[in-house]
């Protein structure tokens, strides 16, 4: 799975230096190309009218939106400081985002122009070897779209880009529900539709979460539909309510996430999703003072990574010939539910002394002196929430191949919990 | 030609004496009364609030009452004032809604026994009792725990197997409904809110009984909350549409409110999506019950205006039925 960091809201496009350091720094090795820094959906909304203007736009003196309107072919010139800078720090931008307009747009007259702005970002994106760009769909029907995507495919086939469809909500007089593509049923027949007519695999699907959010999807379930079809996720976080970009983890209510985590990582999981996870923060980015950015990308890193981890949880177990578990509680109860058959641990062990020799939920326990004789390749899951403290000990008794096991996204989980003494 | 119809919770009250406050006499209620007053304010269907008699708020707490320990004969003895009194108004008891949930995640298997083989059959009875073609059930919550939509859906299926025999020889469709299920305060798709597939059991099942004993109680405010495009879901389930909750929210909220109530824009025009809803309907050539299920509005309002309120509640049905029947928007 790649980690891709979306740039909006940490870098300007012609400006970039401070922002790819940023994003450098925390770790990230990909970034997204978003084609709607400079060509955003506001502008496009407004194309034609007095609206725009160049004190009004932010954009630097020798710059003009206007142009890329005029002249879409000229797209790609708007984002070279942007790829020579990521170039210089060795970052890779696999998968770009073509402009769009507003959820609520009232210019059905512009599917010309974002053809057009679409197939330019597309030659782009072959020119630097980005591999997959999201398209969303113009219109409303699949007959209608279906043209549009089938007149993109030849300019993606020409770069090899494959072109990613992404859910939609649309506004009923500023309430959000589900758009076009947001039927994981309907949008999985549209790809293989898609796919038959071009003659090969020239279109994917991108599951933007904070769509889901909006429109309160049961994400696991759209996952499903979808299969291996989702080559990238959107992952970014929302209050449900309105169309946000934030940090995942920071929308709560009295301690309660505003976004169905669980059931996106079940989704992901259980599609063995391998594809680009594209952290789009921008608007929790853009709240913070440049001064803290640096530090809030580290945290952004952490979260991504963080998510990469629970999606891909079982390729952890499989890296082991055999596995051993530390904690003989809820956690570890949870682990022989969900996946004590499928990888059976040798045994688990447990830093009270009552519980030695006897057995939990079928295992035995064991002290953590028992740690010591491990056969080759074993990992030693840490099933206890007090992860680093049981670290430290595990570390200082010089034990290898220690791992940390989690239960908040289990595929299934019990109706009650012991109470542990 | 469809009717309008509203729910009987605030409106009809069983037969009691109340004593008034202060020097004022007791005053003699009557289920009949109420039933009289959906009739004067243009109501002609009711959906019977059998889910008052056990509460989901108590369930959730695991408290049950005694009301269902009644036998059959004691239940409709009960409910007889209610079935005349309905009758004696011209109101016709047209839907019900079972009490619910139907399983306590979490609650002991006597209280869960207790809901499968004492409330959901007897309920079915009284919904027999008064010859009301339409039972409202809700789907169990369980995802979570099961880890899935197929799964959870498997539990409630065994529990619709429990009543479709009855439903079969009862001559009553038991309508699944689309839920919801809470986040913290951001609302998430629950059970039946896939319309495809919500279609394809109710066939799978009624196949099952060589009858049509399940079918679809759209909900209007539950899909509201979680960006359900009305129009496709209504078209998508089709003719399993059996019965409606309509009511209103801020797409928050489960707030049970007056259609076109609410609004997010400067432009003041309704959020909630009322023409796709209209369009569905004459899409699927519904000719059901318009159903309110806006017993809160009743009780936000005061007591003397619950005519009024009530009166306005049906010019809208009228409303909607003008533009399903025959108009275009």
């Amino acid at each position: 799975m790649n980690i891709i960091c979306s740039p909006s809201g940490i870098v300007n496009p012609f400006r970039p230096e401070q922002g790819v350091t940023d994003i450098s720094n925390a770790g990230f090795e990909n970034i997204s190309l978003e084609f709607d820094m400079c060509c955003s959906a506001y502008e496009l909304e407004n194309y034609g009218s007095e609206r725009i203007n160049k004190d009004d736009s932010g954009y630097p003196e020798g710059w003009d939106i206007r142009s890329i309107l005029r002249r879409p072919e000229e797209i790609g010139r708007f984002y070279e400081n942007l790829t020579s800078s990521i170039r210089a720090k060795n970052i890779k931008s696999p998968l770009a985002r073509a402009p769009y307009l507003p959820r609520d747009t009232k210019r059905p007259d512009l599917k010309e122009l974002l053809l057009r702005l679409a197939e330019e970002s597309i030659r782009f994106c072959g020119k630097i070897g980005c591999r997959y760009i999201v398209v969303r769909p113009l219109e409303k029907t699949r007959e209608q779209n279906r043209e549009c995507y089938l007149r993109l495919a030849a300019a993606a086939k020409e770069n090899d880009v494959t072109i990613l469809l992404e859910n939609q909500c649309r506004s009923v007089n500023g309430h959000m529900v589900r758009g076009v593509c947001s039927d994981g049923f309907e949008a999985a027949q549209w790809i293989d539709e898609l796919n038959q007519e071009a003659g090969e695999e020239r279109f994917g699907f991108c599951m933007d979460v904070g769509v889901c959010s909006l429109c309160g999807q049961d994400m696991h379930e759209f996952a499903a539909m979808l299969g291996d079809r989702i080559k990238a996720v959107i992952l970014r976080d929302c209050d449900g309510q309105s169309e946000g970009s934030m940090l995942p983890f920071t929308s709560t209510y009295c301690g309660h996430p505003q976004t169905d985590w669980l059931n996106l990582i079940r989704g992901l999981r259980e599609i063995g999703f391998d594809g680009q996870l594209v952290l789009d923060i921008r608007d929790t980015a853009a709240a913070f003072s440049p001064l803290l950015r640096p530090r809030l990308m580290i945290l952004a890193k952490a979260t991504a990574e963080y998510f990469k981890w629970q999606i891909e949880i079982e390729n952890l177990l499989k890296k082991y010939t055999s596995i051993v578990l530390f904690g003989a509680g809820n956690m570890c109860r949870n682990y022989i539910k969900c996946y004590g058959e499928k990888y059976p641990p040798l045994f688990t062990c447990d830093n009270n002394r009552k519980a030695w020799g006897t057995a939990f939920c079928g295992i035995e326990v064991k002290s953590p002196e028992a740690l010591k004789e491990l056969p080759d390749n074993c990992g030693v899951f840490i099933c206890n929430i007090y992860y680093h403290e049981i670290e430290r000990q595990l570390k200082d008794m010089g034990i290898e191949n220690i791992e940390f096991f989690n239960d908040e996204y289990m595929p299934s989980f019990y109706f009650d919990r012991l109470k542990m003494v | 030609m469809v009717t309008i119809g509203v729910q009987t919770k605030n409106v009809v009250y069983d037969s009691e004496l109340r004593r008034g406050g202060g020097d004022r006499a007791e005053t003699e209620m009557h289920p009949r009364t109420g039933f009289e007053m959906l009739k004067r304010t243009g109501f002609s269907c009711a959906d019977f609030s059998l889910n008052s008699y056990l509460l989901n708020t108590s369930l959730y707490n695991f408290e049950l009452n005694n009301f269902f320990d009644r036998t059959v004969s004691e239940l409709e003895d009960f409910f007889r004032p209610h079935k005349e009194g309905a009758a004696c108004a011209g109101i016709n008891i047209g839907q019900m809604h079972m009490p619910y949930p139907n399983y306590v995640p979490n609650g002991k298997k006597e209280l869960n026994d207790y809901l499968r083989d004492v409330v959901a059959p007897k309920s079915m009875q009284v919904c027999a009792f008064f010859g009301c073609p339409y039972i409202v059930v809700h789907g169990f919550k369980l995802s979570r725990n099961l880890g899935s939509e197929e799964a959870e859906w498997a539990q409630t299926e065994k529990f619709l197997d429990s009543l479709a025999p009855m439903a079969k020889e009862m001559g009553i469709i038991i309508c699944i409904e689309n839920l919801y299920n809470a986040l913290g305060r951001h609302i998430v798709e629950g059970p039946c809110c896939h319309a495809k597939k919500a279609a394809e059991r109710i066939e799978r099942f009624n196949e099952k009984y060589h009858a049509e004993v399940l079918g679809f109680c759209f909900d209007t405010g539950h899909a509201n909350l979680v960006g359900i495009d009305f129009e496709r879901f209504i078209t998508e389930i089709g003719v399993h549409l059996k019965a409606l909750h309509i009511h209103d929210n801020d797409g928050v909220g489960d707030l049970h409110q007056i259609p076109f109530t609410f609004t997010r824009t400067r432009e003041n025009t309704a959020s909630t999506d009322w023409e796709g809803f209209v369009r569905g309907l004459r899409r699927i050539k519904y000719t059901g019950t318009l159903s309110f299920e806006t017993g809160p509005v009743l009780t936000a309002f005061p007591d003397e205006m619950k005519e009024q309120t009530l009166a306005f509640i049906a010019q809208i049905g009228k409303y909607f039925a003008g533009k399903i029947d025959g108009g275009f928007i």
